[in-house]
């Protein structure tokens, strides 16, 4: 089944893509890697007039490390992301969490800017985006504004970039000294699912062992990805013990606002995040600080 | 129409191809090269897949515009000198193939991982495979062939 006709831009620079997105011409959409676009075109749900593909700007694609932060170009696919080296030893919950998503031949495709635009409330790259105080970059006519990841998701599948606007990459700085991090996905019927829930958490217990800076984010939690900032508070000063493990659990679910669909009910979601709060929180008690 | 130029299966090609038509499209319609199936459109099954640059990709997702440059394998490509390459030749002896539909995809899918791990564990294999449906449930031979091919058998 071929797609509907459309016509195609491929601008060779950003200030380029902001132009062509500037001329007003139907339904004009973006297009990075197409792993979610093609098939929601192919569906029906959308019609575009025109696509605007990034994949003639050079640079876009760069994943770089420049004094301790990272900058990860729009157009990055996952696969990129996940085996980046340095980028693996200085936020792995960031490449985990891509590592995690569908299957190899999505992932070689699929790209980080993509990702984030699609807006999933079940991506697995977000909440560990979200957990690291991640800086979106967006390029509009007049230059380049920066949006904080937690402000980012507006609603669902809603985001902060406007229309004409071009999200160009994120920009990570580097996790606080003697932090700890990872990301958990549950799948309950097949790995390459999108998660039925998906946790990050990025944590640091000072000497005394007890909960200093700490960070939880959920997918699959509630129309956006979104911070457990209740969970966070709960164990934030505290030692990270099997108690304190299941209150910020407990306050996890409860902050929840999940949502029913196919892969399983709002409770059954929320019954999940406790679960694997639980778990993620109680595994990073054994892990080692990433720096 | 757009103006492409790329190498498939070794070779170069040069053609001209209408710009909303996927690289799947490509092959089959413009190309004839109808080896690489259409099995959901979606990116899901796993039978249209092909090697862009070395790397498994859907080839019912990625539009043709993206080839400009590129290297593509198709399973057009995986044979030798006109007789079954190594990975084809596994799968035939271990029955890994029952209705074929889905062959084309786990061949290159396996081409991929073989090239990028020579030695992998069923684990591997099976990971690999993830994106790769098989509805005649053949699984197990298909990673038996793969494993095969790897030790080469």
């Amino acid at each position: 089944m071929r797609l509907r006709p459309f016509a195609l831009a491929e601008p060779e620079s950003v200030p380029e893509a902001v132009e062509v997105l500037s001329r007003l011409e139907g339904d004009t959409r973006i297009i990075a890697g197409g792993t979610a676009l093609v098939p929601t075109m192919r569906l029906g749900l959308v019609a575009p007039d025109r696509l605007v593909s990034l994949h003639r700007i050079l640079g876009l694609s760069e994943i770089r490390v420049s004094k301790g932060v990272l900058e990860v170009g729009a157009m990055a696919t996952l696969a990129a992301v996940a085996r980046h080296s340095a980028l693996r030893a200085g936020w792995p919950l960031l490449a985990q969490a891509a590592g995690r998503v569908a299957t190899p031949a999505i992932r070689s495709s699929a790209t980080l800017g993509g990702n984030l635009c699609y807006a999933e409330a079940a991506s697995d790259p977000a909440p560990a985006l979200l957990c690291l105080d991640t800086q979106v970059r967006v390029a509009d006519s007049v230059g380049e504004r920066v949006v904080p990841i937690a402000e980012f998701f507006t609603g669902f599948y809603e985001t902060a970039v406007a229309p004409g606007e071009v999200l160009t990459g994120v920009r990570v700085p580097a996790v606080p000294p003697g932090a700890r991090g990872g990301y958990v996905k549950f799948c309950p019927r097949s790995a390459e699912d999108k998660p039925l829930i998906g946790v990050a958490a990025l944590l640091v217990l000072d000497a005394a062992r007890r909960v200093g800076d700490i960070r939880i984010a959920l997918a699959g939690a509630a129309p956006t990805p979104i911070r457990a900032r209740a969970a966070e508070a709960t164990a934030r000063g505290q030692g990270l013990s099997d108690r304190v493990i299941r209150e910020a659990a407990d306050a996890a679910a409860a902050e929840a606002e999940p949502l029913s669909d196919l892969m399983g009910s709002a409770d059954y979601r929320r019954q999940m995040i406790r679960v694997w709060v639980r778990r993620l929180l109680t595994a990073l008690r054994e892990t080692r600080p990433i720096a | 129409m757009i103006a492409l130029d790329f190498t498939l299966n070794d070779r170069p090609c040069r053609v001209e191809a209408p710009a909303h038509w996927t690289v799947l499209d490509l092959l089959r319609d413009g190309l004839a090269l109808n080896g690489t199936k259409y099995g959901c459109g979606e990116g899901v099954c796993g039978t249209c897949t092909v090697l862009l640059d070395g790397e498994p990709v859907r080839s019912c997702l990625v539009l043709a515009s993206r080839l400009r440059g590129r290297t593509v394998i198709t399973v057009e490509g995986l044979d030798r000198d006109g007789e079954p390459g190594p990975l084809q030749a596994a799968f035939a002896r271990a029955g890994a193939v029952q209705c074929g539909f889905c062959t084309p995809g786990m061949l290159l899918s396996a081409r991929a991982l073989l090239a990028a791990n020579p030695a992998p564990t069923e684990h591997d294999v099976r990971e690999a495979l993830a994106g790769n449906l098989c509805r005649c449930t053949g699984y197990t031979k298909i990673i038996e062939a793969v494993l095969a091919a790897a030790g080469g058998g």
